[in-house]
């Protein structure tokens, strides 16, 4: 145990280091930064730097890696997360109107939170969805064709599931 | 071996060529932003982008081995397109600043844009701004400049030992920092201002000076350390602007550490002797120079007509040339005077007839990179020789097993094993290492214990003597453990030589008992015993001694001070007769560095004010003084003669010459902490410390317990010597000081009069609160 990870976060880091040779620690920042956001909610300049440590890199290296991946947050973020593709498929089918659209009816920018800690709006790289564009990931779930209308529905039912 | 083609020429190359290795080969210049030999392969600029048949797209031949058959094209239609392309994209977020940029005029990006562009951009959009960094006092960053080609980063990591800097955030947003807020430190820093392609990082004290094209170049070496790096000194009238490093891969390869990068600022010092000054009235007059030569001829004279030679004292900078140095000595002893010295800082000279004929590494610079077993003793070469620290590093990398031995733990950037004595007991650390070796007795610390295994299992492991050692006030008594524990076990023994030629001080007889060649002559009196008259050359006695009161208290009872130097610094309140000598900018001769390579450097400027070179100024002296043989003509006649005097002497010595008898000194058992201290990199010589972009606040450290057991609290202490100098100064918590010691940053004004290396200091909470 540690002052930021339970003892099965860093039972999980160190399984996922010993897959890497031992002068590889590096390779296993990745997964080790992903267990600690999973348990964390996002990734605060501390907890970084803890999980450089336990890997023994140099936190140089960890900031570079969990600036660089928009999965990773490096502020805290709402309870579901609209990760919209922007990246050039989408952007062909409108992502940018999807992304207007939900600037408009959350009252947020991208990369911000709705004041009741409900929604975040991200712009995202490709995800690997194109035939189906414009496209967000919510959770661990692919959102696709969408349209401003299907986004209010998704809201709507949202905010009355947080309700119940 | 791979037999390929570029631009129609045909080369054979090793397996594993780059094809940008091949066209260097070849003559042929490819452009490129982040390629550089030193450092690992990037390949993110795609400035050196080749067109290469049968390949779908063009290549960078940075990251392209060469394989047979291939057909390289560096200006083909493709291959231009390549190169426009790029640049294009590099342009795009590249501010146009060049009339504002210090790097103007020796910019790659702006050479490669004359030679490669397309003069057409496409790009109307707003360009991207990137917040400044801060890495340190010297190098000033303009980040929106940045190409992000990341030499920085590699650089630091591969080099510096440093890996602070990194590339963040992603595509556009991309940046070169620290991402969390702070300084970059390393004594390496300034080589990222060379590296860099662009204007991101320039040289801070530098900024807006003059433009490239403008500065004269002078061939000139290092005169901080004893590596010999050396240098381009780059000069704008009578002024040095700055100082790079010149290409030697024996020595320097192509860098430069800060001390001899940025200490030139220290030239313009307020104290710099413009003119010959005498002592008249109880102050320093100027005079012309002939008075002040007739003044200090007849104060030497007065003074061994009534007292004889024994109560003078010469006592010479270890940075001065060689021409100087044998020109010092033999002025000396020409009047009879045997008291000459270069070692300040150095107090126990009990195992001066054992010293070797110079401070010998044995080796080349680049041969060190090859030990496999290395032994530090007291020798930061980090903070003393950073690119000797360099080779260490290399070698270390390379799988080298190195130890150090110290009174402390250092910030070595390299991975070792430390082993630190208790406070005081540095003697005994050695004692127990022999005692192991030969006698196989169980040993206390398991760390020495592991280090006698490597010893005993090691061929012939190297032990590298650093100045720490000669620091200790039982100095002569390690040495003699050290030399034994290397005939015990085949053990090779190195030095590193402290300063850029203490080796031409020992091989040209500024030591006592020793003439030029090594020549060993009777025993010489000591230094600062009753001492009626001193020549000071090119020293700072009060702040480079371990024992700073001692000397200054024999200065000021002197009857004649004579100081020959570039700075007056405390001189003004001590020395009868002041003597303006031209700095190392400012005249020229020849060093030996620690490898004993004979290396020449040239003067780069006038002599400020008056000041002439040392070597005039003691061939006139000696005319004054009606010492004959010693009226050269010019500097080529000096060095043959003294060439002639030293003859041909081996590279390679043997570290020890026959150990004497050394008695067991007892070591003074006193309440207080044992004062443990060093000269930080940049309190090292009179230059050095004068630079004020390299200015360093001196600093205690002590061990959390010890503040703990003092019931401390606050950021500062207050110091009593024994000598009842009392001096606070703020402190840092710091493990690696043994508990029950004090260490001290020497050489400072503010610390100089608490005396030095084997005292004891009483520490205290500071009684008198001073609110800022």
């Amino acid at each position: 145990m540690s002052e930021w990870l339970s003892q099965s976060s860093l039972d999980a880091i160190a399984a996922e280091r010993s897959k890497y040779p031992p002068e590889q620690a590096r390779s296993a920042l990745l997964a080790a930064l992903r267990i600690a956001q999973e348990e964390h909610g996002y990734l605060p300049e501390p907890l970084i730097e803890h999980v450089a440590a336990i890997l023994g890199v140099p936190a140089i290296q960890a900031f570079e890696v969990a600036t660089f991946y928009t999965m990773y947050d490096l502020q805290p973020v709402g309870r579901h997360q609209f990760c919209v593709c922007g990246s050039v498929s989408c952007f062909l089918n409108g992502s940018d109107e999807i992304l207007a659209h939900l600037q408009e009816r959350l009252g947020i920018g991208i990369g911000e939170t709705t004041a009741d800690g409900l929604f975040t709006i991200k712009e995202v790289e490709c995800l690997g969805a194109c035939k189906d564009a414009p496209m967000m990931q919510l959770g661990d779930r692919y959102i696709e064709d969408l349209t401003p209308q299907k986004l209010d529905e998704l809201i709507a039912q949202l905010r009355k599931e947080a309700e119940q | 071996m791979p037999r390929i083609e570029i631009d129609g020429q045909e080369i054979e190359v090793a397996a594993g060529t780059t094809l940008m290795e091949a066209a260097e080969q070849l003559g042929i210049y490819i452009p490129f932003f982040c390629y550089h030999p030193k450092l690992s392969v990037a390949a993110n600029c795609r400035m050196c982008l080749v067109d290469v048949e049968k390949q779908a797209k063009p290549l960078p031949a940075c990251a392209t081995p060469a394989s047979d058959g291939m057909k390289v094209s560096t200006r083909s239609k493709r291959a231009k397109m390549a190169q426009q392309g790029v640049l294009e994209f590099l342009l795009i977020n590249h501010p146009l600043d060049c009339p504002i940029c210090d790097q103007g005029g020796e910019c790659p990006l702006q050479d490669i844009t004359m030679g490669y562009a397309n003069p057409h951009s496409l790009y109307t959009e707003e360009k991207r701004v990137v917040e400044d960094k801060d890495i340190g006092p010297l190098i000033a960053t303009e980040m929106t400049r940045c190409i992000q080609c990341t030499r920085c980063v590699r650089f630091g990591t591969e080099i510096g030992g440093i890996s602070e800097l990194g590339a963040t955030g992603r595509g556009e947003k991309m940046a070169i920092g620290t991402y969390v807020a702070k300084a970059v430190r390393s004594e390496l820093s300034g080589n990222m201002i060379d590296l860099c392609p662009v204007g991101a990082l320039t040289s801070k004290p530098f900024r807006y000076k003059a433009r490239s094209w403008e500065l004269k170049h002078s061939q000139s070496l290092c005169p901080h350390c004893s590596t010999g790096c050396n240098t381009d000194v780059q000069s704008l009238g009578k002024e040095v602007l700055r100082v790079k490093p010149r290409v030697n891969e024996a020595v320097n390869e192509e860098w430069l550490c800060d001390k001899g990068r940025f200490a030139y600022a220290g030239l313009q010092a307020a104290d710099r002797v413009q003119t010959p000054l005498l002592r008249i009235n109880g102050s320093l007059q100027p005079v012309s120079w002939a008075d002040a030569l007739e003044a200090a001829a007849t104060a030497l004279q007065k003074t061994i007509g009534r007292a004889g030679p024994d109560v003078v004292a010469g006592i010479i900078s270890p940075a001065a040339s060689n021409e100087e140095l044998y020109l010092f000595q033999a002025l000396l002893r020409g009047l009879g005077v045997r008291a000459i010295e270069h070692r300040l800082r150095q107090t126990d000279f009990r195992a001066d007839p054992a010293m070797p004929l110079y401070p010998a590494l044995n080796m080349s610079l680049e041969q060190l990179e090859t030990e496999r077993n290395i032994i530090l003793c007291h020798a930061y070469p980090r903070e003393r020789q950073p690119l000797t620290n360099h080779r260490l590093r290399k070698a270390a990398l390379a799988g080298a097993q190195i130890w150090a031995l110290d009174s402390t733990e250092r910030e070595f950037n390299f991975p070792l094993r430390q082993i630190r004595a208790a406070a005081g007991a540095d003697l005994a650390v050695y004692e127990e290492l022999l005692a192991l070796l030969r006698d196989g007795t169980p040993a206390s610390n398991p760390a020495l214990a592991d280090l006698a295994d490597t010893v005993r299992a090691a061929d012939k492991p190297l032990f590298l003597l650093g100045s720490g050692l000669l620091q200790q006030p039982r100095a002569a008594e390690l040495l003699a453990v050290i030399a034994e524990i290397a005939q015990q076990t085949a053990a090779r023994v190195s030095w590193l030589a402290e300063s850029a030629n203490s080796a031409g001080a020992w091989l040209l007889g500024c030591v006592p008992g020793r003439k030029p060649g090594g020549v060993q002559v009777e025993d010489a009196p000591q230094i600062w015993d009753e001492k009626k008259a001193f020549l000071l050359y090119g020293v700072e006695p009060e702040a480079d001694s371990m024992d700073a009161p001692g000397v200054r208290a024999a200065l000021d009872a002197a009857d004649a001070v004579i100081s020959i130097s570039s700075f007056l610094g405390a001189a003004e309140s001590y020395a009868d007769i002041v003597l303006p000598l031209a700095s190392w900018a400012e005249s020229s001769g020849s060093f030996f560095n620690n490898e004993g390579r004979l290396q020449q450097y040239r003067a780069a400027v006038r002599p400020a004010g008056e000041s002439r070179p040392g070597w005039k100024i003691l061939r006139v002296l000696a005319d004054h003084l009606e010492l004959a043989g010693l009226d050269f003509d010019d500097l080529e006649a000096l060095q043959d003669t003294w060439q002639k005097q030293l003859g041909d002497f081996p590279l390679d010595v043997p570290g020890f010459g026959v150990m004497p008898e050394i008695a067991a000194r007892q070591q003074e058992g006193a309440e207080g902490l044992q004062l443990l201290g060093d000269w930080r990199i940049y309190q090292q010589d009179l230059l050095v410390r004068r630079a004020q972009p390299l200015e360093q606040e001196p600093v205690c450290r002590l061990h959390p317990d010890t503040v703990a057991e003092l019931g401390i609290s606050g950021g500062a202490v207050e110091l009593l010597a024994r000598n009842g100098a009392q001096v606070q100064l703020p402190f840092v918590l710091d493990a690696g000081i043994p508990h029950g010691a004090v260490w001290l940053d020497l050489g400072h004004p503010e610390t100089q009069a608490l005396g030095g290396v084997g005292t004891t200091l009483r520490v205290q909470m500071p009684s008198i609160r001073v609110r800022a």
